[in-house]
């Protein structure tokens, strides 16, 4: 099948559509009916909370990331595509927000602001810097390479060890973010083998960014008790997603 | 399009090594992987970590790390994609002899 028609294919509402029935159909608010919901202790609820309210900041930064840049996207299925991770990161806001709930937390918006991890913070003020300066590849790269990477790692270890309900909204969170990767590495990785230069502007970008997200999904993982091979691993497995493109 | 054609068979222009015997071919059941639409399901199946051993018509995609199926045995120079994260790959020879996906852009 010619690579053309397939990007055209997967990037489409039509294919969204048919993927997320199959793990969304009959869910509420990411979890199926059902789902135990085990005591927490304080402490521990405390921690989830502060880790829900991150998730939360990251998924902002996402889905204000994502319905920005459709005005910048170079094609039509590519703004079709950010408009469907737009509506994923809408959605993923909704689960972990409604999770913040369901542990008790009456006012989301004002537990996330002071739960807010600043490099987080500091990470979305220079995203959205990216965004509004219309820079279409270190945007994506910011994005869909080293926000989304990291979210999909933390989010598959934070599930091995998490209680059945975040676990549950977490896998259903993962299985969204596997096409976003997927597509900043595809769109990035054919611009860099026809522009070279691009990839020294994206090493840039990396450097300043890369950093701020991986502390403070290291301290996401030191939150919820992760063990010292979860965080090597958090390292090793964005490592590889920057180094198929090109970054040692 | 149609949209069958989105299957990750191998493409037919690859040069695959040379290898004399016919590919053995394989039939495909739903192993429950529900990240792509019903009538791609097949063509897919979840990584069940270091203990999980591929077939020979399987192959670990390296970015998403689901396992992409086809129906004949799959050799180097053969391209799959994968659709729960829409890479594109081209099967090599790993560094142990296995077979890897190796994305293509």
């Amino acid at each position: 099948m010619d690579p053309e028609l397939f990007r055209d294919h997967v990037r489409s509402f039509e294919f969204w559509f048919g993927a997320v029935q199959g793990y969304l159909e009959g869910t509420s608010f990411g979890l199926r009916p059902g789902a135990p919901e085990p005591p927490l202790d304080a402490a521990a609820r405390d921690a989830l909370v502060t880790v829900l309210c991150n998730y939360c900041v990251g998924e902002t930064i996402a889905l204000e990331g994502a319905g920005a840049l459709i005005r910048i996207a170079p094609n039509r299925p590519t703004k079709v595509f950010l408009s469907t991770q737009t509506v994923d990161e809408g959605r993923h806001l909704e689960v972990f927000t409604h999770r913040l709930a369901e542990l008790g937390v009456a006012d989301p918006e004002a537990e996330i602001a002071a739960r807010a991890n600043p490099k987080l913070l500091e990470f979305r003020r220079r995203f959205l810097e990216l965004v509004r300066g219309e820079d279409w590849e270190a945007a994506v790269f910011a994005q869909n390479v080293i926000l989304e990477a990291m979210e999909f790692s933390v989010f598959q270890l934070h599930a091995r060890n998490a209680d059945p309900r975040t676990r549950e909204i977490l896998l259903g969170v993962i299985k969204d973010e596997r096409r976003h990767i997927g597509f900043g590495e595809n769109e990035l990785g054919r611009r860099i083998a026809q522009a070279p230069e691009v990839r020294e502007r994206l090493a840039r970008v990396r450097r300043a960014l890369d950093p701020l997200v991986l502390e403070s999904f290291t301290s996401t993982l030191e939150r919820v008790g992760a063990p010292r091979q979860d965080f090597d691993e958090l390292g090793r497995s964005y490592l590889q997603a920057v180094a198929r493109l090109g970054f040692a | 399009m149609k949209l069958e054609e989105a299957k990750p068979t191998p493409d037919a222009g690859a040069a695959p090594e040379a290898e004399s015997a016919p590919r053995r071919r394989f039939e495909l059941d739903d192993r429950g992987f529900d990240e792509v639409p019903k009538k791609y399901r097949k063509f897919y199946r979840r990584w069940e970590g270091p203990g999980d051993a591929l077939g020979p018509n399987e192959i670990l995609c390296p970015v998403c790390k689901v396992v992409i199926r086809s129906p004949r045995e799959l050799r180097p120079g053969d391209r799959v994609y994968c659709m729960a994260c829409m890479a594109r790959l081209r099967i090599v020879r790993g560094a142990e002899g296995s077979l890897a996906g190796q994305v293509e852009y």
